[in-house]
């Protein structure tokens, strides 16, 4: 049994981020990390590796050369192999390019399970899961609160609207999980050590058989605009009042904005 | 000329979400400003006997993708062959995990543009343009489709982005999906359901949130916060690190791995702030936060902080608001 998870380096949450004047997000400024929702997806594949329901784990990511970095990460909290795609031309990658990118790198890699966390902290939209299926015309097993593999299916527990379902499907798939999976755990001293010497392999879009005109500019879509909100009134403070004093007063305040 | 609008209409137990009525009444305007008409594309349990009805809501047209209860993501076949004929210069799917499974199956297999979670979108001069908060809400950005991408693009839109048609009337004309290919995405099944001991309403739909965290100790301290909804006529929601705790079920977890809502009204009590919190509620137009620490970030992006201590504050206010209605 093979497991690939996908991972992305992000900015750090809450650095401080901005836009460059071409209105990309500007990665050079910030300290970088993997995506925090990704490693919930690399402790889910850990877990299935130690269970022994997982024989091979490689971590697979698109992004600049200092995504190593990322990749070395997770490698130092277990598994086997890393592969980076990079090249100049996947800069300000949408959800359908970095989709078709890991798609054919995982065409690839053919893992029984291509593993992802269920949303990047810079982009938001859970897109790239369910393209990378459509894609490779994999099932999707989507928003995994737990993943579980059992003979030749693989399940997830999903959330419903009134309590939650298991979901299954015939592998191959592609499946993402949530933050629910458990505490993704650190990696080790000796973990880090070992790191360094697990396989490690770059390749170019053309190793994954596409080149820079399959991928419209890397996206299909143009940021025109980026601007600060609205500007909104600083806020209210009520500090120091005794209960019924305070309720008093919020009580005018909805009232004023009708929302009483 | 691809100027008609589609929707995802999803409808469970006999019924469509409030979602499917926001996003009709989002594709009929930006319909309008393209020329065209809103088509629904609904699916789940109902589907077929609610379609007609969608009419009222703003759809003109609504084509049935199926109408069992199976997961979402088994009508993307049925969806992408639906869209390829709509000619559409937009499909809009709402930002839940349903929608987004559904939205991401179309870009991957049609190899279309995407946009959001998207607060705003409009066509102008023919041309769609969305607006989404990003950087924790610090930048909005506005975005279009590239110089000849592919047609349409697939919008993710917040919760009460747009505002359900009231009172309208006419019936849309209903047809079905033509039959899928066999598709991977049809392999998915449930394999078990397993029902919460108690009901949870759907936060997406609530206009009026009153939301608590760590600050609130336990399961029953919800209770003050339960009041203080009904009086308003809200639901309460909670922080992650309240579902994790096991005090309320992560149904009303609010959050960037939760819900994302966008109500009217939110009151965050005993809630911190941190920024994966912020994610699923700076769309909100008003937040009220209660907080004994006078420098808890929620401080920040509150329009009113009132710093004290939630449990004597929450039943003063709901006592508060009982006495003016009674008045």
């Amino acid at each position: 049994m093979k497991i690939v998870v996908c991972i992305k380096q992000v900015p750090a949450t809450g650095a401080d981020k901005r836009y460059t004047d071409d209105l990309r997000l500007d990665r050079s400024s910030v300290e970088a990390i993997i995506n925090p929702l990704d490693e919930y997806a690399i402790e889910q594949a850990l877990r299935l590796v130690d269970s022994g329901a997982v024989e091979t784990l490689t971590y697979l990511s698109m992004g600049p050369e200092q995504a190593a970095e990322a990749l070395r990460r997770a490698l130092a909290m277990g598994g086997d192999d890393a592969v980076l795609v990079t090249d100049p031309s996947l800069s300000g990658a949408d959800a359908w390019a970095t989709a078709r990118v890991l798609a054919a790198a995982l065409d690839r890699l053919t893992p029984d399970v291509a593993l992802m966390g269920m949303a990047s902290d810079d982009a938001r939209g859970s897109l790239v899961p369910g393209a990378v299926a459509a894609m490779r015309r994999l099932p999707l097993l989507s928003y995994g609160a737990e993943l579980a593999l059992v003979d030749g299916t693989a399940r997830v527990r999903r959330l419903s609207a009134t309590g939650f379902d298991w979901i299954t499907a015939p592998l191959p798939v592609v499946a993402s999980v949530t933050d629910q999976v458990g505490e993704p755990r650190y990696a080790s001293l000796k973990g880090i050590m070992a790191a360094k010497r697990k396989p490690f392999e770059t390749w170019s879009l053309a190793d994954v058989g596409l080149s820079a005109s399959d991928l419209s500019g890397a996206t299909l879509t143009v940021v025109t605009d980026a601007r600060a909100p609205e500007g909104k009134p600083p806020t209210e403070r009520i500090e120091d009042l005794p209960a019924p004093e305070a309720a008093a007063r919020i009580a005018d305040w909805l009232a004023v904005r009708k929302l009483m | 000329m691809t100027s008609n609008v589609a929707f995802f209409a999803e409808f469970a137990a006999g019924s469509p979400a409030r979602s499917a009525l926001e996003l009709a009444a989002g594709a009929a305007e930006l319909a309008s400003q393209s020329g065209g008409s809103a088509i629904g594309l609904a699916y789940g349990a109902g589907a077929a006997e609610g379609a007609a009805a969608l009419g009222a809501s703003g759809a003109a047209r609504v084509i049935v993708l199926g109408d069992e209860n199976r997961p979402a993501i088994t009508y993307a076949a049925a969806a992408t062959a639906a869209v390829r004929d709509a000619v559409a210069l937009a499909v809009l799917a709402p930002a839940t995990p349903n929608g987004r499974d559904l939205a991401a199956a179309l870009v991957g297999s049609l190899n279309l543009p995407a946009f959001g979670p998207v607060r705003a979108a409009r066509v102008s001069a023919g041309i769609l343009e969305t607006e989404q908060a990003t950087l924790q809400g610090r930048v909005i950005t506005t975005a279009r489709p590239a110089d000849g991408a592919p047609e349409p693009s697939v919008v993710l839109v917040l919760a009460n982005t747009f505002t359900p048609i009231e009172g309208g009337s006419g019936s849309a004309e209903v047809t079905h999906a033509p039959a899928a290919e066999d598709s991977p995405f049809g392999l998915a099944t449930i394999a078990e359901s397993h029902e919460a001991e108690a009901k949870v309403v759907n936060l997406e739909e609530a206009t009026v949130i009153v939301a608590g965290g760590r600050g609130v100790g336990g399961e029953e301290g919800f209770g003050p916060l339960r009041d203080l909804a009904a009086e308003l006529g809200g639901a309460v929601g909670a922080s992650r690190a309240a579902a994790d705790a096991g005090w309320i079920p992560y149904q009303l977890q609010i959050g960037q791995t939760g819900k994302v809502v966008k109500p009217s009204l939110y009151i965050a009590a005993g809630i911190s702030g941190a920024i994966q919190h912020r994610v699923g509620m700076q769309s909100a137009e008003h937040v009220i936060a209660i907080n004994r620490d006078a420098d808890a970030p929620i401080g920040e992006f509150a329009d009113l902080f009132v710093v004290g201590d939630l449990f004597q504050i929450v039943p003063a206010l709901t006592e508060e608001i009982r006495r003016r209605k009674g008045a």
